[in-house]
């Protein structure tokens, strides 16, 4: 399918050497709620957890230190500016790394914390998230030979798609599910949720969200079979 | 097709290859991984997989895939130090929280590092001088990764006899100022290119002194992991 299509109203091109970045309305209105979504990271305070004790009348509160919060905020910041920034990209390229980024980030977020099976979960995340990132970057530099180029603007020109272009664009749907741990690898993100820390956890679920909605769009973009 | 009529033709056929051969050793990557029950032993096989990535986007082998390659592997090694950071810290929750349990001399450190090669008694600090000395003369990248290996070599052979530290509180604000000169360095080359010399030394020395005080600054890491202990 075109961008306008997509994308709604084609607002025009930002020329940067290579890259090209384009606008329309879907972008940016995804790039500033995402950017709105960082500034409430930024000013708000993390949560306490009550947990009800068995057979006692006692709740005991899970908190999180000073050291822990402020390197939790930071990392969710620059998962928020990530996120904001592979919604607004108009190049496979920067959407690839914008995405590494991004599975770094959710892992060092939750790094910091005490509990066992937490540290436990993100492991295993990690793991995934390395793995993907084969997926990733291969799927990127198969569409990068396939096609010659890897700006949206000028994959969206071409007329045909070949099958190796499907291919790498497939690869690049397998990495961007791992990387960003959406269903079939959602069971480890689950047990990182379980955490005290919100509502900078939040933006672990919610940058996947927001990047799962783009990954399609650029699918459609890159794949001129439907 | 989109190869210029440049390229030998040899080069283009080693493409499919190259792409089935990055394929192959991914899956074999990860049928070990299914298989491998020791979580140190999958961490250090998803590494693998990670190489094959490497060799799929090198198939490509224009500067666009290279530009892929640096930051997919510096991805690569920042995930795995990630990584094994939360393998440490929980086997250390694990080793804290049933204490009593354990003997008392139990190493907190999970890993074995043994180190008592002859070689850090007898001549380190000759090799760390050589090292250091080469790694200057070569500047760049490579230099800076032989003289960080001397100050790593004098480092661990000095925390091998015993003997105490140096400890090094600025390395990573020299890391940082280091950064800035390649920065500087690489921009010149695009403000004024008649300066190329000045830019190319500047990126030079920056680099050596970026990649020497990291690996520097792992010395200074595994020292604080012994202090722990």
């Amino acid at each position: 399918m075109d961008i306008s299509s997509l994308g709604g109203d084609f607002l025009g091109i930002i020329p940067l050497g290579d890259i090209v970045l384009y606008l329309t309305p879907f972008h940016l209105f995804m790039c500033v709620v995402m950017l709105l979504f960082t500034f409430l990271i930024c000013i708000s305070k993390t949560e306490t957890q009550v947990e009800a004790s068995f057979g006692k009348l006692e709740d005991t509160k899970v908190s999180v230190g000073l050291n822990e919060f402020k390197q939790r905020r930071f990392l969710s910041i620059i998962c928020g500016i990530a996120t904001a920034g592979a919604m607004i990209t108009g190049d496979l390229f920067n959407f690839t790394l914008f995405m590494a980024l991004i599975g770094i980030v959710n892992i060092g977020i939750v790094s910091a914390v005490k509990q066992t099976s937490v540290l436990n979960a993100a492991y295993q995340y990690g793991l995934i998230a390395m793995m993907c990132s084969l997926p990733l970057f291969g799927g990127a530099a198969i569409i990068l030979a396939s096609t010659g180029t890897l700006s949206l603007f000028e994959l969206s020109n071409l007329a045909t798609t070949s099958a190796m272009t499907v291919f790498g664009a497939l690869l690049l749907l397998i990495g961007i599910l791992g990387e960003s741990g959406v269903a079939p690898f959602f069971a480890t993100k689950a047990e990182m949720f379980r955490t005290p820390g919100s509502p900078f956890l939040v933006i672990i679920h919610l940058s996947s969200l927001f990047v799962v909605i783009r990954a399609i769009e650029i699918l459609l973009i890159i794949i001129k079979v439907i | 097709m989109l190869v210029p009529e440049f390229v030998p033709g040899i080069f283009s056929s080693m493409y499919l290859p190259a792409i089935y051969a990055g394929l192959i050793v991914g899956f074999i990557g990860l049928m070990a991984i299914a298989m491998e029950k020791r979580d140190i032993h999958i961490l250090i096989l998803t590494d693998i997989v990670g190489l094959a990535m490497l060799i799929i986007v090198g198939a490509v082998g224009t500067d666009l895939a290279e530009a892929l390659i640096l930051p997919g592997l510096v991805v690569e090694l920042a995930e795995i130090m990630a990584i094994s950071e939360i393998l440490i810290s929980r086997e250390m929750h694990k080793i804290e929280s049933n204490k009593k349990k354990m003997p008392k001399n139990a190493s907190i450190f999970p890993l074995p590092l043994v180190l008592d090669m002859e070689i850090m008694t007898t001549s380190s600090n000759f090799l760390a001088l050589v090292l250091i000395g080469y790694g200057v003369f070569l500047t760049g990248f490579t230099g800076g990764a032989v003289a960080g290996g001397g100050v790593l070599l004098y480092v661990i052979s000095r925390k091998s006899r015993g003997l105490p530290i140096f400890v090094f509180d600025g390395i990573s604000g020299v890391s940082g100022i280091s950064w800035c000169l390649w920065i500087i360095g690489f921009a010149l080359f695009f403000i004024a290119p008649n300066l190329w010399l000045l830019s190319l030394t500047l990126a030079a020395c920056g680099l050596l002194m970026k990649v020497a005080s990291k690996l520097g600054l792992i010395g200074i890491l595994m020292r604080e992991e012994f202090k722990r202990e």
